[in-house]
């Protein structure tokens, strides 16, 4: 079967990823591609005779290197040298969307331009003279409505005829006054060998693209061209607007030439309109806001609970029918006790939690595709600012309560490098999924009757460490102020339940692949030292895991849990915080085990300090090998040693103060 | 005219970015709105402001708002 290269690519709220899960379904994986270390969603679809395989990017409006995404989107689509890039486009908005599209044609890359989201458009009284759209661009053009599937399979089939015919790209903008200038630049580029075509290079150096000077800064013809640029600047001053301004001129007349307007039917504005009024004001949305995550929460825990005792109860069976099948064929000891004691016990107390991190994702990304999220960045914002922190922090905050490592990710779509820095250092305290199953079992024995509220409160003090060593960090390394906040809201509609499915099921077989590797693995060193030497009890304290925590444990005293198994969990946290409780697992034999072992060894005072340790004091090596990625090795470093300190402090202050009560 | 964050909602033409938004006006510029534009004010400050362009709402903070100047659009200046 031949196989060709898709990319798929748009602005922020086109629907981008529900066109991507209807073409490729569940032939997806989230990937890293080679180069730059970047998640890159990856899937695969058949249609005719070829295999298509589909690369999605990160939305964005333009191709210049203003943030991270657009420099990452840049640097795929010129090394990837796609068959075909599909252009997402919002129908209802052609003339910015358009924008998109005509740098990509600059770029000279063979386009299909997606108009999706037609029905919105239809609702705003627009239809779309499609026709004479593909002869205006000179590329084939398709409508759809991703939400209800429709034209997906023209889409399949508009991307199968334009990768078996490539074309020249034949529309070009006349940047009227600037074309001189433009052509000036060319002639000085020469002959220039780069990835880029020669008007792309010439036209974003005029934009003074940042990416793009450092670039020709290593070619020998960067004299030449830094002169013909200065006197460009002489004579043509605002050259870099006006180059904007043309090419929104042009997508401005090709949008009204195509566009026919009819009558209205507001509906759907109207409702957004309405409820933009309370989800952004100061108080009631505040008070939303709050609302939101405090339920998102609750209904993580009371939706999961049933199907985790049911998991529980799976597991004890598994582990006493394989106890007694062993014992009836006579294997040794040892056996039994590595798979029951360790592997079902410990690998299975973490497993029991994936109901709740199914619910979790499902949930969020209920939030995000409702169009909520981007009003939480506005609701935030000024609290955000009065920190040193930019409005737009709120949302990789909000997504490190379900994984720190692609929440720092996030962190791209934030243009200065003082508020990537902050977002980066502040996200580790936002409590991740891998957490909670911590906070599960502790508030399960600990606090039955007000486990939600527990629950909330611990999100809240991490929020609020999060917050707090962004403002301390920000007035000792950074003086500058944040940029002012400017953010597209999309329209409000309902979530889509298959994006929703698709998004829990991708984390929770990452959940299950994280138990089935780096758990395991953790799991199985942890039964060897607590099994060996031979002549210790199972994970007694003169085994060798007992004689490692013990020492560890005298630091932990002050915080009112210094036993040797508590060290030893946190140590192990570190790994990977689910491992914290798969410690206990494998160290108190199971489920059944932990509840008496934990009972006996905590107070609810000294349980909630731990919970509170567990949450600030460390973020997993996945989340510190990310922020070494994403800020560079000394951020890296002081993220680590801040807050193992501070969740230390933390602990402690907070069992001391409340121990006098 | 008058800067966006002191303005009432309605039609507006942009007259001009202040300076001290230098850095941000680009930005706009990426979500299509220009100066010269007709914008719509969909909610008003206080709080952060929205408008709409092109069936687009955009979302910007107070500090944002002030530096744009509009014109209101009456019925005489169409």
């Amino acid at each position: 079967m031949k196989e060709k290269t898709v990319i798929l690519t748009g602005n922020p709220n086109t629907g981008k990823t529900t066109i991507f899960n209807a073409l490729t379904g569940l032939h997806q994986k989230t990937g890293n591609w080679p180069g730059v270390t970047v998640e890159i969603k990856e899937g695969s679809f058949v249609y005719q005779d070829t295999k298509f395989k589909m690369l999605d990017l990160p939305g964005t409006y333009s191709l210049t290197s203003f943030t991270e995404d657009e420099k990452i989107a840049r640097d795929i689509l010129v090394k990837e040298k796609a068959d075909v890039v599909v252009v997402v486009a919002d129908a209802s908005n052609l003339e910015r969307n358009l924008y998109l599209v005509m740098l990509l044609l600059e770029l000279e890359q063979n386009v299909v331009l997606d108009l999706n989201m037609y029905d919105v458009a239809r609702d705003k009284g627009l239809a779309i003279d499609v026709n004479h759209l593909e002869t205006i661009l000179g590329t084939k053009c398709v409508i759809t409505i991703g939400s209800k599937r429709t034209g997906i399979e023209a889409l399949k089939q508009a991307i199968y005829d334009a990768s078996e015919d490539k074309k020249e790209v034949i529309t070009k903008i006349n940047y009227g006054e600037a074309e001189e200038q433009i052509s000036l630049v060319e002639k000085a580029l020469g002959d220039i060998s780069s990835p880029y075509p020669i008007r792309f290079l010439a036209i974003r150096l005029l934009e003074q693209d940042a990416d793009i000077k450092a670039f020709i800064k290593t070619t020998p013809v960067y004299q030449n061209i830094k002169e013909v640029i200065d006197a460009v600047y002489n004579c043509f001053p605002d050259i870099e607007t006006y180059l904007i301004e043309k090419r929104y001129g042009f997508t401005h007349g090709v949008s009204e030439e195509c566009t026919k307007r009819m009558d209205i039917l507001e509906n759907r504005i109207k409702l957004t309109d309405k409820l933009d009024r309370f989800f952004i004001h100061p108080f009631y949305g505040t008070l939303s806001f709050l609302f939101f995550i405090w339920a998102t929460f609750n209904i993580v825990f009371n939706w999961g609970s049933p199907f985790t005792h049911l998991l529980e109860k799976l597991f004890a069976f598994a582990a006493k029918n394989i106890t007694s099948l062993l014992h009836s064929i006579d294997s040794p000891e040892w056996i039994a006790s590595l798979l029951t004691d360790g592997i079902i016990g410990g690998v299975g107390s973490v497993l029991i939690f994936l109901p709740n991190i199914f619910i979790l994702f499902f949930v969020f990304a209920a939030l995000e595709d409702s169009g909520y999220i981007a009003r939480a960045a506005f609701v935030t914002d000024r609290l955000m600012h009065k920190i040193g922190l930019h409005g737009k922090s709120a949302i990789p905050m909000i997504l490190g309560f379900g994984c720190n490592v692609p929440a720092i990710m996030a962190t791209r779509t934030l243009e200065t490098k003082k508020d990537r820095v902050l977002t980066i250092l502040a996200t580790p305290f936002m409590s991740c999924s891998a957490r909670l199953p911590v906070y599960l079992l502790f508030t399960g024995i600990f606090f039955q009757h007000n486990r939600g509220s527990i629950l909330f409160s611990l999100y809240l003090i991490g929020t609020f460490t999060g917050l707090l060593t962004a403002k301390l960090f920000k007035s000792v390394f950074f003086k500058e102020e944040s940029p002012p906040i400017i953010m597209e809201l999309p329209l409000f509609h309902a979530p889509d339940i298959r994006n929703m499915l698709i998004s829990a099921w991708e984390r929770s077989y990452l959940f299950i692949r994280k138990a089935g590797g780096i758990i395991f693995f953790g799991v199985i060193i942890i039964w060897v030292l607590s099994y060996f030497p031979l002549s210790a009890t199972y994970a007694g304290e003169d085994s060798f895991i007992g004689i490692l925590g013990s020492k560890l444990a005298v630091l932990l005293k002050p915080a009112g849990f210094g036993y040797w198994q508590a060290a030893v969990a946190l140590l192990f946290g570190l790994v990977a915080k689910e491992l914290v409780v798969g410690t206990f697992g494998a160290v108190f034999g199971g489920e059944a085990g932990i509840t008496a072992a934990l009972s006996s060894l905590f107070t609810p005072l000294s349980a909630y300090a731990f919970m509170l340790m567990t949450l600030i004091y460390i973020p997993c090596i996945a989340t510190i090998a990310v922020i070494k990625q994403e800020a560079g090795i000394k951020w890296a470093i002081i993220a680590t040693i801040w807050s193992i300190f501070i969740g230390w402090v933390v602990a402690v202050l907070f069992y001391q103060g409340f121990k006098l009560y | 005219m008058g800067p966006l964050v002191k303005s009432s909602p309605g039609k507006y033409k942009i007259v001009q970015i202040t300076t001290a938004c230098q850095a941000a006006k680009k930005r706009l510029m990426m979500l299509g709105v220009l100066v010269g534009d007709e914008i719509e004010l969909i909610k008003p400050s206080p709080g952060p402001v929205i408008i709409e362009k092109g069936g687009t709402r955009i979302g910007l903070g107070q500090g944002m708002a002030s530096c744009i100047i509009v014109n209101k659009i009456t019925k005489e200046t169409k």
